[in-house]
């Protein structure tokens, strides 16, 4: 199998990265009624895969779970969270013959071999679904041309897909049609059929493509939501353990701090993180944050070349034929960081405190934030794409690890993003060595205000406001957090 | 020995911008077990956490004796209980217990309680006693997310009486608990105040333990010592007119609003309904009984179109057997619901006025505009239940009994045709108490279904006509029911 994307001619490669489009409400009048009466086949039952499948039957639709047999008479934890919750459970032989939508929700890893079991099976003139394009577009699966190829992605881990529906919301999401596979042209009508059966249309939906989609949430999972969040948090805790700042109080501010941080980041964009800050804070804030984008910005376009060439996919392809050697040995070292094993203190830290001592981790993420969007948006990928892979996410993945650390980040989310994070990790780090000789425990470990005398010229203050609202993610987030208002803040400490 | 035990002289305290506590003096001697009464909202648990939190008041002083068998620690018992998953995370969502997941997030009974005594050496012989006189023994190997809002109320208490601190101050302690856990609770503290351990008890209930020697309750800040407990609030007029558009009942669109044949429900090996069979005919009202953990909540949940194994079983709401195209924001459009587990799920951060419209949609929180009417429908409730001044304020501000009048607004806005009110008037006082339920027989005409859960027999709406009982899940009474009867 070719890579897909690389097939494309240059102006079908721009074009399918261009399909953006941020969805009204009335686009979703119909409801569930395209796929009312029809039978759903969801294969796999993660932590995905159950949660939309709950939320699909509790919307009204006839959702059914198709395992691999080894699964069901091992009686694996997949077929325990279908059977428990009462859902039919059966062999691929089984179900997905007689389905008129199967749904995809395996992990990233097992869906060429998934797919191609399955595709055999499935009836004249079906629809496959998937939540994530990987397999589409890097590894570049070719489906039967009668079958309709849908994805629906929700943007959100999914105990909070769960969690939301059942509040009578729904976490943002992304939905597309694979232009290959959409021969009766119904691909869009279930897609979004799909959306409210999961409860999305009520928070956001963007129209994207696989392509778009594949490109942006890659980039964005490698750069600032992990990548950079494990980078800074690591250096941060060095940093302060070397100027003889407590330990345990290090560890709880890195492991707290994103999460507060970031929370004010979901409210009001970078501006609203910024503006957290006392006015000199602030100021150095930028300075230092511009300094970081200055350095950072050639490893953001390597990561970015790498994805648009396809060179990122078939480096970690290669690891996965190598039974994960890179992964696991990576993953076995960020367990060893000092940061990793110092427990979080005993102590409170109150919600400004986590600003006003931890000034450097509110640079990284806006450096983070601003780099990745503008490196994303220079790539063809549109605005709103890049906001909902770059900015939107951010606190989504400080959650976790404000939960336990960097190793439950890493839990949590795919392979496929740890690889990515990893790479970006290594790689950042000796890059900011010289800089991060130059930062002292005011940026990081203290107040920043102590000792100041808190003044600012106002012209430069003015002139650095102008410059954090208007750049262009803060004006596309502006519009996009409007239909986001109603996101439940997710609390930890 | 001569200090007292607790000695407060010229407390104040401010909760948001009211003044809560004003130039209050106290004292509670060593011999001294008190009851303390009062309405919702006069101050009460303000009262009892500054006394738990004394260190930050210097014009409290605890003193507690460092030679003691007891843990020389006041503990504060809140009336909200908590539990963590095995990350340390409070971040739970409504009914997740029903939706069944593989991997384990929470600790079990047994391990919690195992953690909780290691850390505070305690003795787990005693333990076993605890758990039995409150017939707790068989919920060792539940996960915390699986227990009702009753069973985490026993276990609480379970562990403070375990803890024997020298001052234990319990904050609505029988709130959610059986008739039979409250009489057990009671001998059990009357055992630990045998053995030195002195109480405050702040609650509205006058089944207290015998220990109890000093009463008392907070009044324009101040506490007024009494000679008992408060007496019953019998019969008080409503205060104003029930909001008009609650009135007319709308038609219901089925004869039959429930209709359950032999349904069963269980986790596991664990059955939690038995073989249960009930129909709940258009305009009936229903009172549901059973100890806790008897089965009330998932019978509940299976009516609000909540429970996944729903979908298992044979069961008609409204007409259409369940399963066959509905969504459960169909089901939930005929029901107006409050529950204790409601309550705890709810979002905090949304303001009163917001709670309350909420309950149009169905939804925890306010996502869409109301038009014009029903905009005024929220003003009626708002104005009904006294939260006009109160509207802009977020829940988190305000009491738990304040949170509970806005949560009952949300239950009646959209003036639905089936009252699901599983315990409403938790966290309530007896006058505020008695109103809710002239109000809901005010609005029970002949047309309106409802299904009503309380332990408390003396307070109880007027028109209920037919009981439930559960036990274990089975059913052991389905008959009808005439309150003046069992009264008398």
């Amino acid at each position: 199998m070719a890579n897909y994307f690389n097939t494309l001619p240059l102006r079908e490669k721009l074009n399918q990265l261009g399909v953006c489009e941020f969805m009204d409400n009335n686009e979703f009048l119909d409801g569930v009624n395209a796929l009312k009466g029809k039978k759903i086949v969801i294969v796999g039952c993660g932590a995905q895969g159950l949660n939309q499948g709950l939320n699909l039957r509790d919307s009204g639709l006839d959702v059914s779970y198709a395992l691999r047999k080894e699964a069901i008479e091992a009686k694996r934890d997949s077929w325990k969270n279908a059977t428990d919750n009462n859902f039919k459970v059966g062999t691929y032989e089984e179900l997905i013959p007689s389905a008129d939508l199967v749904a995809n929700l395996t992990p990233d890893k097992q869906h060429t071999a998934v797919v191609s079991a399955i595709m055999p099976l499935m009836k004249e003139g079906a629809t496959l679904s998937y939540s994530h394009g990987f397999n589409i577009v890097e590894e570049g699966m070719q489906v039967r041309k009668d079958l309709t190829v849908i994805m629906v992605a929700p943007k959100c881990p999914g105990s909070e897909v769960r969690a939301e529906y059942l509040r009578g919301f729904g976490v943002p999401t992304l939905i597309a049609v694979h232009p290959e596979n959409d021969p009766q042209g119904k691909g869009l009508a279930q897609a979004k059929a799909y959306c409210v059966g999961t409860g999305g249309h009520k928070a956001g939906v963007l129209r994207s493509s696989f392509v778009a989609e594949v490109k942006s949430d890659l980039m964005g999972e490698q750069t600032i939501l992990c990548g950079l969040l494990q980078t800074g948090s690591i250096l941060s805790f060095n940093k302060m353990v070397e100027k003889g700042i407590d330990p345990g109080y290090a560890s709880k501010l890195v492991q707290y701090g994103v999460e507060v941080i970031t929370e004010a980041l979901k409210h009001g964009g970078v501006s609203g993180m910024m503006d957290r800050l006392s006015n000199p804070a602030k100021v150095k804030a930028f300075h230092v944050s511009e300094e970081l984008k200055k350095i950072m910005r050639p490893l953001f376009k390597k990561h970015q070349d790498d994805i648009m060439s396809g060179e990122f996919s078939r480096t970690m392809m290669e690891d996965w034929a190598n039974n994960d050697a890179n992964l696991l040995k990576w993953r076995a070292e960020t367990g060893e960081t000092a940061f990793e094993k110092t427990p979080a203190g005993n102590v409170k830290i109150n919600e400004q405190e986590y600003f006003d001592n931890y000034t450097l981790m509110v640079a990284f993420v806006r450096a983070g934030v601003e780099l990745a969007f503008e490196t994303m948006v220079e790539a063809g990928i549109k605005a709103e794409s890049a906001y909902y892979e770059s900015l939107h996410e951010t606190p989504l993945i400080a959650n976790t690890i404000a939960r336990k650390k960097l190793f439950e980040m890493n839990r949590v989310i795919s392979d496929t993003a740890e690889y990515g994070c990893y790479l970006f990790d290594q790689a950042c780090k000796p890059l900011l060595a010289d800089f991060m000789k130059t930062v002292d425990t005011d940026l990081v470990g203290k107040n920043f205000n102590e000792g100041k005398n808190g003044g600012v010229d106002n012209r430069e203050l003015v002139h650095i406001n102008e410059i954090l609202r208007e750049h262009p993610v803060e004006i596309v987030g502006r519009k996009l957090r409007k239909a986001m208002t109603a996101m439940k803040s997710i609390k930890t400490a | 020995m001569h200090q007292p035990l607790v000695h407060i002289s010229g407390l104040s305290i401010k909760y948001g911008n009211k003044t809560v506590l004003r130039d209050l003096n106290w004292i509670i001697n060593r011999d001294e077990n008190w009851y303390l009464g009062g309405e919702s909202g006069s101050g009460k648990s303000v009262l009892l956490t500054a006394i738990a939190d004394k260190d930050k008041k210097t014009e409290i002083q605890v003193n507690v004796l460092n030679k003691s068998k007891l843990k020389p620690v006041c503990l504060y018992i809140s009336q909200w209980y908590q539990f963590k998953n095995l990350e340390g995370v409070a971040n739970f969502y409504y009914q997740q217990r029903y939706n069944k997941q593989q991997l384990k997030d929470t600790l079990t009974v047994g391990q919690e309680l195992a953690l909780y005594g290691k850390e505070n050496q305690l003795d787990f012989t005693e333990l076993d006693q605890i758990l039995i006189a409150l017939n707790f023994s068989s919920f060792k190997d539940a996960q915390l997310i699986e227990l009702s809002s009753g069973e985490h109320k026993k276990l609480q208490l379970i562990k403070a009486i375990w803890l024997k601190p020298q001052l234990l101050l319990l904050d609505q302690p029988y709130t959610g608990l059986d008739i039979n856990s409250r009489t057990n609770l009671n001998i059990l503290l009357d055992y630990l105040a045998s053995q030195g351990v002195r109480f405050v008890i702040a609650c509205s209930e006058h089944e207290l333990p015998k220990c109890i020697n000093k009463y008392a309750c907070i009044e324009n800040g101040q506490i007024k010592e009494l000679n008992g407990v408060l007496p019953v609030v019998r019969t008080i007029p409503l205060i104003t007119k029930v909001p008009s558009f609650l009135q007319q009942t709308p038609k219901p669109n089925a004869d039959v609003m429930v209709k359950m044949v032999n349904v069963n429900i269980s986790y596991g090996d664990k059955q939690v309904i038995k073989n249960l069979n009930w129909e709940v005919k258009a305009g009936e009202k229903w009172l549901l009984q059973g100890h806790n953990g008897s089965g009330k909540s998932t019978l509940l949940s299976l009516v609000n179109g909540d429970h996944p194994q729903s979908y298992a079983n044979e069961l008609y709401l409204f007409g259409s057997k369940r399963g066959s195209g509905e969504s459960i924001w169909d089901i939930k459009s005929h029901i107006g619901l409050i529950s204790p587990e409601l309550h705890w799920y709810f979002d905090k951060e949304a303001s009163v006025w917001q709670s309350i419209a909420s309950g149009f949609f169905d939804s925890v929180g306010l996502f869409n505009n109301l038009g014009y009417h029903k905009t005024q429908q929220v003003n009626e409730l708002l104005d009904y239940f006294g939260l006009t001044e109160d509207k802009n304020e977020l829940l988190v501000n305000l009491s738990l009994g304040k949170q509970r009048l806005a949560l009952l607004a949300r239950t009646l806005i959209k003036n639905p045709e089936l009252l699901v009110l599983d315990e409403p008037c938790q966290g309530l006082d007896e006058q505020q108490t008695a109103h809710f339920n002239q109000l809901i027989d005010g609005i029970c005409s002949t047309e309106r279904t409802l299904i009503y859960v309380s332990h408390n027999q003396q307070q109880l709406p007027q028109k209920l006509t037919h009981r439930l009982v559960l036990n274990q899940g089975e059913v052991i009474e389905n008959s009808t029911y005439n309150l003046e009867k069992e009264l008398a």
